[in-house]
Parts: structure tokens; C-alpha cells; sequence
């Protein structure tokens, strides 16, 4: 499809999100992860307006929202919240009783769905990077049913034969509870699973099939409609550039290096929290 | 009873391998001016356990100084800035203990603690690599159905430091509503330690506030800007450009000078 504008690769993480948010469920926004916010708030101003946010930032639920920052970003849920429980009540609480869906970043992911964010090589007390840490992967992903995750940067250093740790429970026959990942977007592709298993679903349309498995570290399923990912439309793009990200926020996620660095510093300046 | 304290002398209570906690979440409302305080110290503590939520820019100061032998946080990290660069580099070197955390290993900890039980049990974890990263954490068995359950353990907390926005006269405390964990901190630590913005002579109850009474406060000492370069709403934002430059020091494998500058800095 001919489009008058380049939709960029963070734009299509944002729409996919979006296009999975049901109305009136509620989700989970996460500390520093602003493709899921943007694509949420995407959700409410397009089909979905009766969702709430359960806010990490100020452990609060929120009917409403605010634009996307990096310095000023407590200040939108802090003024936002209907209340504030604490982290506490949050994880013992409002957690199970919300069951808010959530998108979590995997540093590394398998075939089965199994995550991990806790280091990059199998040697616990020397790994070869130390991550920052699984926050509450660990602790939902043995029981939930509608574990959802996002890869901005698709690439064999992420998609792996084998995690070196387990953080984030997969596909397994012998779980108790659960049922592991439901769905993961990527820079490249939308995938869900069949029988335990990683399958492709659509391929955004600036790549291909062959290109989304050379850059995966294990054989994919490929759904028998596999298609193109349907685009996003002109007002979804507008809603994201002008009113929901107008800082561009949400390109930190896909950026990297001194390009990353200067963005980080252009919005910090513009926010007055230089 | 509350006792007025100034920031030095609040430092001066942590001795060798206490296990501290240190208040706020990841950017905001970190007691930075007490861990400068900490880190002025003549004679410096050692092999302190650090317990954090999450855990950022004050951490990894303290981190990078040596005082700290063992880490509890589910998150170590200075979100939209990058990692957390001496805790990255001390972790990929086996020169810290970590007990990898969860934010539900920690909530049950401190709940089991301030309840006086010796664990919580809990679905979390079942399944997952993080029992044989953490072997100290048994299981149970639930005695009505018979599922496994993980037994989190008690988490002990000698001394909770908070950063406030203001204390009154009375000894209470007025913290903002991006809670974190403390007031979980301040029933289960032994000691609490706040430093606040400014005193004022009465502090009103507030919606944008949770206030904290002087009962579950041991020491109170005035830190005014106690918390930049992380924010402390509604008073100041983060300070981005000096995270900024704390990263790019270190990754210049400048650290000690920045920790000397960092400890000059007058508040």
C-alpha cells in the first residue's frame, strides 16, 4: 500500500500494540517502556476508551493520561491517579485483582516463550552482562493467561535456542497454572504461539519472511494466512506524532548509540529537566 | 520519640553489615544528600546489605564506593538513561552478592517480617529459574490442596532511609504519592531514618500525600534539595544532565573523581 508518509519502525510496535487492547480491560503501564504507553493511549483515543492504567510511577490506577516524557513522566501519573497504593498493595493486591494486561520487554526469548532479563551468559555469579533485573516477570508468569511482550530491536541476540536464564515462564506441559506468552511484536513481525511454539503471524511490510527467520535463533512456525501487517492508518500516526508522543519519546526504544543519546537529551531540554 | 538529628549524625548510626533500605522508586524521591552524607564518613561502613525496591543513581554511588557487599532490588537500573554503570560493571565481576529479587520476593519478605511470620507463600516463581538462583527460598506445600507454593523468607531491615517533603514539629512526616515501598520500610526497620525538604510547624492531612506519623519515625534531619538529581515532586524534577554525566564518567572509567566531585558538592 502507498502511504504519503514513512511510518517508522517504533510506529508499527506502537500500532500493534494498540490494534491488541480490548475496550475496557485494564493495562499495566510499566516504568520506562513508551512504545507500550503510546500504543495504550493509542487504544483509548481510537477503539478501545473505557480502559484504565494501573501506573507503576505512583502505584495507581488511572481513568486518564498525559502525553509521554522521560523528566516529567511522574508528574502525569502522579496527578493522574485515582489513588495511590504503594508498590506493596500494588503487587499483593491490585495486581491480582486487576489482572491488567502488560507488555514486558524480554532481553532473551525461546521458542517456548520462555524470557529472561536477568544476564546474558549462564554464568550466574560472572555473567558475561548483568541486566537490570525481572521486576515482577518472575512472579506473574507462572499463572497468568495473557502474558504479552514486545522486542523493539528484532535480532538473534534476542530470539535464542536457549535462554541462559529463565525469568519469564513459557509454553510447558508441566506448569500448574498459565498458559505462557499469547503474542509478541516486534520491529519486524507480529507472532503468537501454536502448540507451545513461536509462529509468525504478519511481516510489516519493510521486511520479509525469509528476512524475520534469519533473524531469529530458531526455526518459526509460519501461520498458514500468514500476511502483511496492516497498516497504520493516517489519523492512528497523526494521534501518535502530534498528541500522544509529540517529544518522541517512544523512539528511545529503537534507537541506540549517540542518535539515542542526543533525542534523550533533546527531550530532557525541551521538558526543563536538563 | 523523634529525634532531631543532623544529616551527619544520621550516617553516622550505620555500622558494618547492617542491611539498609533505602526509600523511593528508581528516579525519584532518592535520599541522595544522606548517601553523600554516608559516603563523607571518615571511616567508611562495609559489607552493608542494600536493600531497594528499585534501585538507581544513590545506589550506585554506594555501589561503586564498596560499601555495599550484598544486593536485594528486582530492578537495578537508571531507566530511560541506561543501566546503573558500577553495579553492571561489579555484577559481570563477581565483586557483589546478588539475591536475585522480584517485587513479589520483596513485598512478601517485608510483609513477613512486619507481620513476625517466617515466610509468605505465594505462586510466584514456580517454574522459573529464580529458585536455583536463590536456594535459600524454599517451597511448601499447601496443607488444604496440596499445590507447591514458594516460601518467600522474612526480610530483616536494620536501618529505612526516606527522603520527605516536609516533617512538622510533631515529628510527622509528609511524603508524595509515588509511595514505592516505604511505608512497608518504616514498620519493618528497626531504625528509620527520614530527611526532609523543610520543617513546617503544623503538616496538614493531603491528597497529593501520604503522612507518615512521628510514631514509625526514629530521626529526622533536614536535607533541603536531599533528593537531586532525582525528583522530588511536586518541589523539582530530575536532573537530567548530571545522570547524563554520571554515565558517561563512569563509562570513562572515571568513578572515583566523580564520587570526590560528588562528595565536594555542597547541598
Amino acid at each position: 500500500m502507498k502511504t504519503d508518509f514513512d511510518i517508522t519502525l517504533d510506529e508499527w510496535i506502537c500500532v500493534c500494540i494498540s490494534r491488541q487492547v480490548i475496550d475496557g480491560e485494564v493495562l499495566a503501564q510499566g516504568i520506562n517502556t513508551p512504545l507500550v504507553m503510546a500504543g495504550f493511549i493509542l487504544a483509548k483515543l481510537t477503539h478501545a476508551p473505557r480502559i484504565r492504567f494501573a501506573s507503576a510511577i505512583g502505584q495507581s490506577v488511572c481513568d486518564d493520561w498525559g502525553p509521554l516524557g522521560v523528566g516529567r513522566i511522574e508528574e502525569v501519573w502522579l496527578s493522574k491517579g485515582l489513588f495511590h497504593a504503594g508498590f506493596a498493595t500494588a503487587t499483593a493486591e491490585l495486581l491480582p485483582k486487576y489482572n491488567p494486561k502488560e507488555f514486558f520487554r524480554p532481553a532473551q526469548i525461546d521458542a517456548a516463550g520462555n524470557t529472561n532479563n536477568i544476564a546474558f551468559g549462564r554464568d550466574y555469579q560472572r555473567p558475561r552482562m548483568r541486566l537490570p533485573g525481572t521486576g515482577g516477570i518472575p512472579d506473574v508468569t507462572p499463572y497468568s493467561d495473557h502474558i504479552y511482550l514486545y522486542v523493539p530491536r528484532h535480532s538473534p541476540v534476542t530470539f535464542v535456542e536457549r535462554v541462559d536464564f529463565i525469568s519469564g515462564l513459557g509454553h510447558r506441559a508441566d506448569r500448574q497454572r498459565g498458559s505462557g506468552p499469547r503474542y509478541l511484536v516486534s520491529d519486524l513481525g507480529q507472532f503468537d504461539w501454536d502448540q507451545g511454539q513461536m509462529r509468525l503471524i504478519s511481516y510489516h511490510p519493510h521486511t520479509t519472511i525469509e528476512q524475520i527467520q534469519r533473524k531469529t535463533g530458531f526455526p518459526l512456525l509460519i501461520a498458514s494466512d500468514i500476511h502483511a501487517t496492516p497498516a497504520p492508518t493516517p489519523d492512528e500516526i497523526r494521534l501518535l506524532r502530534e498528541v500522544i508522543d509529540p517529544l518522541d519519546v517512544r523512539k528511545l526504544e529503537t534507537l541506540s548509540g549517540s542518535a539515542r543519546k542526543d533525542l534523550l537529551r533533546s527531550i530532557l531540554e525541551r521538558e526543563h529537566a536538563l | 520519640m523523634t529525634h532531631w538529628i543532623d544529616l551527619k549524625s544520621s550516617a553516622d548510626c550505620i555500622q558494618d553489615g547492617m542491611t539498609i533500605a533505602i526509600g523511593g522508586m528508581t528516579l525519584y524521591r532518592r535520599p541522595v544528600a544522606w548517601t553523600q552524607a554516608l559516603l563523607r564518613r571518615a571511616s567508611r561502613p562495609r559489607d552493608l546489605t542494600l536493600l531497594a525496591f528499585t534501585a538507581g543513581y544513590e545506589c550506585d554511588l554506594l555501589v561503586g564506593a564498596g560499601v555495599i557487599r550484598t544486593i536485594r532490588s528486582c530492578y537495578f537500573g537508571l531507566e530511560a538513561f541506561g543501566l546503573a554503570p558500577m553495579f553492571t560493571h561489579k555484577a559481570a565481576h563477581g565483586e557483589l552478592r546478588i539475591l536475585e529479587e522480584t517485587e513479589t520476593s520483596l513485598v512478601l519478605g517485608l510483609r513477613a517480617a512486619i507481620s513476625g511470620v517466617p515466610f509468605m507463600p505465594s505462586q510466584a516463581w514456580i517454574g522459573t529459574d529464580l529458585p536455583r538462583l536463590r536456594p535459600d527460598v524454599q517451597t511448601v506445600t499447601d496443607p488444604y490442596t496440596g499445590q507447591t507454593l514458594t516460601a518467600f523468607p522474612a526480610i530483616p531491615v536494620d536501618v529505612a532511609v526516606i527522603h520527605a517533603l516536609a516533617a512538622d514539629s510533631a515529628g510527622n512526616v509528609l511524603i508524595n504519592t509515588n509511595l514505592g515501598i516505604d511505608p512497608e520500610l518504616v514498620y519493618a526497620a528497626d531504625r528509620v531514618i527520614v530527611t526532609v525538604e523543610r520543617v513546617v510547624e503544623k503538616l496538614e492531612k493531603s491528597v497529593d500525600g501520604l503522612l507518615i506519623p512521628g510514631a514509625g519515625v526514629d530521626m529526622i534531619a533536614i536535607a533541603p534539595n536531599g533528593a537531586a538529581p532525582t525528583s522530588c515532586y511536586p518541589d523539582y524534577p530530575l536532573r537530567g544532565s548530571i545522570l547524563l554525566d554520571y554515565i558517561e564518567a563512569c563509562n570513562r572509567g572515571d568513578f572515583e573523581k566523580y564520587l570526590i566531585d560528588f562528595l565536594d558538592e555542597p547541598r
